[in-house]
């Protein structure tokens, strides 16, 4: 049989009622549990996965799928319409996506997020199922100098979440970077900043923090700011559909979203949150909004979410084509698969068709689920911002603890979720911007043990380092993403002067 | 149909407190690990054996394990239901952290599984068997970069045993750690190091369809269906078992003891822990009562002097 | 010299609140400097180290302390509005009465405390409708996510009343 034949014939097994019956179930509880700040998509899947062990084969690969997707899904409509990103992917659509619920455009927003991760998700599985062994190959040529140059590409264009201040926005960074130090080094097993403290040797949980300068440290804000904020918001300015013009600025995000996620994804050290940063930073450097971004741009949650999605088919790239789980989601799944009898590895495509493209066909319906489920929601979803403000933050902080309480019952993870809470309320008050604090965190220690590993293998020779095409290539994106904007604002200001000089005469 | 399904779930979770026996078992890693694959698979086959009515597992991630084993023994003494996963990764961990709590404050109750490590290197490495990776790394230690789990793991024990059985300076062997098995995996497939070193399990799957070359086994004799010699043959005399165990909370009565040892016996013998230990490809290497005690002191003594040789601990 | 005169009249006064920003952030700098060196330096191949990193952000907080200083002199900071502090201790005594209370009270108390002392400081003061609705509305949540998901929350009094042996 060919690969459309076992496709088709996986899509008829999983076209039986009974079946989507479980995909919807599987999308339903992943979003339950998927949607909690601080329960990412890999406690998701670990919670629920002996919940499909009790049904045949079909049933429990599609309710897993479906469990997949809704958890990797889940994250993005806190984000819209609270400012509580549940999980590192899911930051930079909190930037867009909750000024435009703000401006009573959270239909909109959450409408794009929901069709661009079904774009991506559709388009991204079809490229397991096709370019799967290609661009495997490509993720495999990724070593530590390579990563290292993508560490750099991601910090220097991450200065896309800075806000409108320079020394702000990087006096964040540089606090989540000091953060990311706390910890055990990996290389060298020895405990920094750590202070004889048995809780912090293994760092900051970037959700926790997440979670905390975003959920708690907004509810401190929102609640210091007293009378003076109406006690409802306007949920709905406008259609809570998207117009036309939403969707011509979405698609093309979405699209080049999937092709930032995708193979970043299928990397072994890459991941769907730095997939989340490339697309923002790309959709603030392609738009012809970007006036808009920091204030509520459509394309800034179309194109992270888009991504988001994509990487999480591309995480089953590796997986499905070399049996390498690349993220503890991934882990989890590996597991899962062996009670079907599936071994994961280089010849699972040809030893097991029947049960990949099962997977793959389960994959595609319980995207499609997702929208069903998602799109007739987003109306009542909306609804939750006319909750009175002092029920409904009394219910983020309640979802925000359990969040953090399930994924680590630790009366001290709680108290640093207090302690930097207060600091994200801090940091409000005097105008710095969140977003780059948890970017610090979570790509300091990647860019750090990248480029140690890659000088040990060099034997501390840097030049290495430029020694492959693709670090190059990067590297070379890396400086013109530095340069040109430079550029572009001397020349800016060369005409703000010049329009002074006329002013004066 | 949906409400008949929440109904018969609901039902179901009021229904389990009304057996006996619970336990918390706690995994002191993140979930997908193999300490929180083996805290899951025990309470799987706890619940299907009824052995015991419900059990839960609680990750506590961090650390190699030392954070979970401190919270566990801080929050549990004398609770005959609170249960811990745990293995050699600890007693490595527990060093090189300078961890108050050890496994002397535990309970051991018995060493359920083990896995050994394997030495592989790409297909197309030049190197062909144990010996050339030996001759190789006497030459130039630096030039040979391995790939393995974190700094004072079980890998780079194993790594540092090789290199002092082999003459080289254990200081100075080249080791690369990565977080996750599946990250090393790569490293050594897209022929960024020299070598690999983790538990075979991690290779198993590239192995036998020929991308991976396996070098040697770290196990006392050859293993059925593995095609390596042990490192033993290669006239290093390594020895490495990564085990995995479960222990029970401190202070606990000599009766309360024997239960939980009983119930983790009746779990070992079942048939279907033994099938799961197949499906997941776990050796069984059940050892309870005083001679795994023994086992352990060995154990972690051992290991004490290798991560001094390696200059991990002062 | 009327150039001066408009300067003069844009130059803000300095931001008192802002330049303790500085000093606070120049310490952070020294802690991770000093943490950073007591590392030891083990033999590596890589020529840098586990210090090295840390030195590099020390180093770039203490830069960003001087241009943080620089600004609140110049007064360069954005006008805040006014905050209210009442509010946020009641909820910050909420988020630090459910760290207490979890392990003793359990997950439905613990939370139902924050949930209503987060209502107060939003306003609403009525604590004997707002508490136990918010112990009410933990207690549900405890049952779907740690009874159905299994998802491990701590029980106390309360869910051992319904649920024995949790």
């Amino acid at each position: 049989m060919g690969t459309f034949e076992f496709l088709l014939q996986g899509l008829v097994v999983a076209a039986q009622p009974i079946n989507l019956f479980y995909a919807l179930i599987g999308v339903t509880l992943g979003t339950a549990v998927g949607v909690l700040p601080g329960i990412g998509p890999a406690l998701t899947v670990a919670l629920l996965l002996p919940v499909t062990y009790k049904l045949d084969p079909a049933g429990s690969l599609i309710m897993f799928a479906g469990i997949y997707y809704g958890g990797m899904y889940g994250g993005s409509t806190t984000s819209i319409l609270l400012n509580t990103p549940g999980e590192s992917a899911s930051v930079v659509t909190a930037l867009e996506g909750n000024k435009m619920a703000r401006a009573g455009r959270g239909g909109p927003a959450l409408a794009t997020a929901a069709i661009g991760s079904f774009v991506a998700g559709l388009i991204a599985t079809l490229g397991l199922a096709f370019i799967a062994p290609f661009v495997v190959k490509f993720a495999l040529s990724f070593g530590p100098r390579e990563y290292f140059a993508l560490m750099v590409l991601a910090f220097v264009t991450v200065s896309a979440a800075f806000g409108d201040s320079t020394l702000r926005g990087l006096t964040a960074l540089f606090v989540g970077l000091a953060l990311a130090v706390i910890g055990i080094d990996q290389q060298t097993g020895q405990a920094r900043l750590s202070f004889g403290i048995p809780d912090l040797l293994d760092g900051i949980e970037v959700t926790t923090l997440a979670v905390a300068m975003f959920a708690i440290g907004e509810t401190l804000f929102v609640a210091s700011q007293g009378s003076r904020v109406p006690e409802k918001v306007e949920a709905v300015k406008g259609s809570v559909w998207m117009s036309a013009a939403d969707w011509a600025r979405s698609w093309k995000p979405w699209l080049r979203g999937t092709a930032i996620g995708f193979p970043i994804g299928a990397m072994p050290a890459g991941g769907a949150d730095i997939a989340s940063f490339l697309s923002y930073s790309a959709e603030k450097q392609f738009s012809k909004h970007a006036d808009e971004f920091g204030k509520g741009a459509i394309e800034g949650v179309a194109g992270p979410e888009a991504a988001n999605n994509a990487s999480a088919a591309g995480t089953l790239v590796p997986l499905l084509s070399l049996g390498l789980p690349t993220t503890a989601t991934a882990a989890i799944m590996l597991a899962g698969f062996q009670q079907y009898g599936l071994q994961p590895g280089p010849l699972l495509f040809a030893t097991n068709p029947q049960l990949v493209w099962g997977l793959i066909a389960s994959l595609l319906i319980a995207n499609f689920m997702l929208l069903v489920l998602n799109l007739p929601l987003i109306g009542l979803w909306v609804k939750l911002l006319t909750i009175p403000k002092p029920w409904l933050y009394a219910g983020i902080l309640l979802f925000a603890t359990l969040g953090t309480i399930g994924a680590n019952p630790s009366v001290f993870e709680l108290g640093i979720l207090l302690a930097f809470g207060l600091l994200g309320f801090a940091m409000r008050v005097f105008g710095y911007p969140i977003a780059p604090v948890v970017v610090g965190l979570i790509l300091g220690p990647m860019a750090e043990q990248q480029l140690r590993r890659a000088l040990a293998i060099s034997q501390g020779d840097v030049t290495a380092l430029f020694m492959s095409p693709i670090a190059a290539v990067l590297f070379v994106l890396a400086a013109v993403a530095v340069v040109v904007p430079l550029v572009l604002r001397a020349r800016g200001r060369g005409e703000v002067l010049s329009q002074f000089a006329a002013n004066e005469d | 149909m949906r409400h008949f399904f929440l109904a018969s779930i609901l039902a179901g979770a009021m229904a389990l407190p009304a057996l006996a026996a619970d336990y918390t078992i706690i995994a002191p890693a993140g979930p997908g690990g193999g300490w929180d694959q083996t805290a899951r698979s025990i309470q799987t086959v706890l619940q299907d054996e009824k052995i015991s009515g419900s059990v839960q597992v609680v990750n506590v991630p961090g650390a190699g394990g030392t954070i979970g084993l401190a919270q566990f023994t801080g929050q549990n003494a004398g609770n005959p239901n609170a249960l811990i996963v745990g293995g050699y990764v600890m007693v490595g961990a527990i060093l090189t952290n300078k961890s108050p709590v050890t496994l002397a404050d535990v309970t051991p109750i018995a060493r359920l599984t083990g896995e050994y490590e394997a030495i592989v290197v790409p297909a197309a490495s030049p190197l062909q068997s144990m010996g050339d990776l030996v001759e190789a790394l006497k030459a130039d230690p630096g030039a040979v970069s391995w790939a393995g789990g974190s700094a004072g793991g079980t890998d780079h024990i194993a790594a540092g045993l090789i290199a002092k059985a082999a003459g080289v300076d254990p200081t100075k062997i080249n080791y690369i750690a990565y977080s996750g098995g599946g990250e090393a995996l790569a490293a050594i497939l897209g022929n960024q190091v020299t070598a690999g070193i983790s538990g075979y399990g991690e290779f198993e799957a590239q192995v036998k369809a020929g991308t991976l070359r396996l070098l040697a086994i770290s196990s006392p004799e050859r293993i059925e269906g593995i095609d390596a010699p042990t490192i033993k043959e290669s006239g290093l005399d390594v020895v490495v078992e990564n085990w995995r165990m479960i222990a029970a909370a401190p202070g606990l009565s000599a009766e309360q003891t024997a239960a939980v040892s009983a119930d983790i016996e009746k779990m070992v013998n079942s048939d279907s822990w033994k099938e799961l230990l197949k499906t997941k490809g776990w050796q069984n290497t059940y050892l309870a009562g005083d001679a795994f005690k023994e086992q352990l002191a060995k154990d972690i003594s051992a290991t004490e002097a290798i991560l001094k040789d390696i200059g991990l601990v002062q | 010299m009327s150039e001066d005169v408009s300067r003069n009249a844009e130059r803000r006064r300095p931001d008192r609140a802002a330049l303790v920003i500085a000093p606070a952030l120049l310490l952070l700098a020294a802690v991770i400097w000093w943490d950073a060196s007591r590392l030891s330096a083990m033999s590596n191949y890589a020529r840098i180290g586990p210090a090295t990193v840390p030195h590099v952000v020390a180093l770039g907080l203490a830069l960003l302390a001087v241009w943080t200083a620089f600004e609140a002199w110049r007064g360069d900071f954005p006008e805040r509005e006014p905050i209210e502090t009442v509010p946020v201790v009641w909820i910050v005594a909420g988020l630090a009465g459910q760290m207490l209370l979890l392990r003793p009270a359990g997950f439905s108390i613990a939370t139902g405390l924050l949930f209503a002392l987060t209502a107060y400081g939003f306003g609403r003061r009525k604590l004997w409708i707002s508490l136990p609705v918010g112990i009410v509305l933990s207690f549900l949540v405890w049952i779907v996510f740690g009874r159905l998901l299994q998802l491990s929350l701590p029980a106390g009094p309360l869910e051992h009343l319904f649920f024995r042996g949790s």
